[in-house]
């Protein structure tokens, strides 16, 4: 019965092995945790960029932000033309603070800029405008 | 059922015993010559004390240089001491022919002590006798008369023995597999449970998205999550250019200087400036260096244009 003659290091390797499957367990957990935490990270993130993305992109407020665009300039200068969610519009005869506070407004809506085109005429400028949503 | 070993075959090991052969597991009984016995009375009131001070008691007594092992019981008021060389005895044993491993316990003569009413007969000159309590072998001839004497056979198996593991081959004693046994078990608690709380960590991560998905059903599907951000980021990131465009362009109209003209699309953009004199061109020039913009003069003038494609 040679097991009997090592019968002390049976006990104290039983106990090691134990261990030794203790920390694989351990391991395997972090291990598992670390992946499983990048991939819900990611998606978490991926979640949050798409909903910031939506926010901005199909904000359903934006056509009644860019009807603001025909009410902002004295409606003698402006020309209208809105179909869907496209836009086009023509000023003509704009100021240097109309046209700054055309273009400031124009760059804080959410929408694709086609076409911006600002022409000096004299004093005054010219804009032609189209833009979807 | 015993367990505890009890029921092996008992063997009277002596030094005149004739050699054996056994393949099966036996105790084996030593006679005091195997042993050292002192009686002492001691104001102790535990066992672990007791043997503390053993190795004391018996300077003197045994030889010195060897390596002795004690055990300690209570008998009445005194306490019994027992000094063994299990070296001594383990190579004793192998030459009668006793493979150790066989060997479960040792025992020794002096714990049966009470059963010794009568004397046990050890060969055929000496036999074994209890004198004031205490076994001791005797030359046979020294005995008063000739019999009755003990039958020697299992009964005579006392409750404690020396376990031999420790003595043959072993490289760890019971106490220091023992200590290690409850270390490597600590450690591997330790292990599992920390192991359970990363298991339960990679829970609350799951939770916090599943709370997200169920606020934002439509977006369960990572195909659905794709489209949508392929769609925004490529809208996102040209919106962002244009507009990045209009204020460097903005940012280059100071005193001296006059948008001409502007024009951007989807896929480029054309600006023109008028400047004053020569130096406020060169000062356009450089601030559309430094935002990366390619200028080029209007031939007759100081005007500047700059074109590119986004």
């Amino acid at each position: 019965m040679t097991w009997k003659r090592y019968q002390n290091e049976l006990i104290a390797l039983a106990a090691f092995v134990l261990m030794f499957i203790g920390y694989g367990y351990k391991t395997a957990q972090v291990s598992s945790q670390g992946e499983t935490m990048a991939s819900a990270n990611h998606s978490v993130g991926e979640i949050k960029e798409v909903i910031a993305l939506q926010k901005i992109w199909a904000d359903k407020k934006t056509t009644k932000n860019v009807d603001k665009l025909q009410t902002l300039i004295p409606t003698s200068k402006v020309q209208w033309s809105s179909k869907s969610k496209k836009v086009t519009a023509n000023y003509k005869g704009l100021t240097a603070t109309e046209l700054n506070n055309l273009v400031t407004k124009i760059l804080n809506l959410p929408v694709e800029i086609q076409k911006l085109k600002i022409q000096k005429i004299a004093s005054s400028y010219d804009v032609e405008f189209k833009c979807k949503w | 059922m015993n367990f505890t070993g009890n029921n092996k075959e008992l063997i009277l090991a002596h030094t005149s015993m004739k050699p054996v052969d056994l393949s099966y597991t036996v105790n084996v009984m030593l006679t005091p010559q195997f042993y050292t016995l002192k009686k002492e009375v001691l104001p102790l009131n535990y066992a672990y004390q007791a043997k503390r001070i053993a190795p004391s008691l018996f300077e003197g007594l045994v030889e010195e240089g060897r390596d002795h092992d004690y055990i300690v019981w209570k008998e009445g008021d005194e306490w019994v001491f027992l000094a063994y060389d299990m070296e001594m005895i383990t190579a004793f044993l192998a030459r009668k022919g006793f493979v150790l491993e066989n060997v479960s316990k040792i025992f020794f003569a002096q714990q049966a002590v009470d059963l010794f009413d009568k004397p046990l007969v050890l060969g055929e000159n000496e036999a074994l006798a209890s004198l004031d309590d205490m076994i001791v072998v005797v030359p046979r001839v020294a005995l008063m008369e000739e019999g009755p004497f003990l039958v020697f056979d299992n009964s005579f198996t006392p409750k404690k023995g020396v376990g031999l593991q420790d003595a043959y081959g072993s490289v760890l004693s019971m106490k220091q597999a023992s200590t290690l046994a409850v270390i490597f078990t600590l450690f591997s608690l330790m292990f599992f449970v920390e192991g359970s709380r990363y298991s339960n960590n990679v829970q609350v991560g799951e939770a916090q998205m599943q709370e997200l998905l169920e606020d934002y059903p439509s977006l369960q599907s990572k195909y659905t999550r794709d489209n949508i951000i392929t769609k925004y980021k490529t809208i996102d990131t040209a919106e962002r250019k244009k507009r990045e465009i209009v204020k460097m362009v903005s940012d280059m109209i100071f005193k001296g200087v006059t948008l001409t003209s502007f024009d951007i699309d989807e896929k480029s953009y054309k600006v023109q400036f008028s400047c004053k004199d020569a130096q406020v061109a060169n000062r356009v020039k450089a601030l559309a260096k430094k935002n990366k913009l390619n200028t080029a003069a209007i031939a007759g003038s100081n005007d500047l244009k700059i074109e590119g494609t986004l």
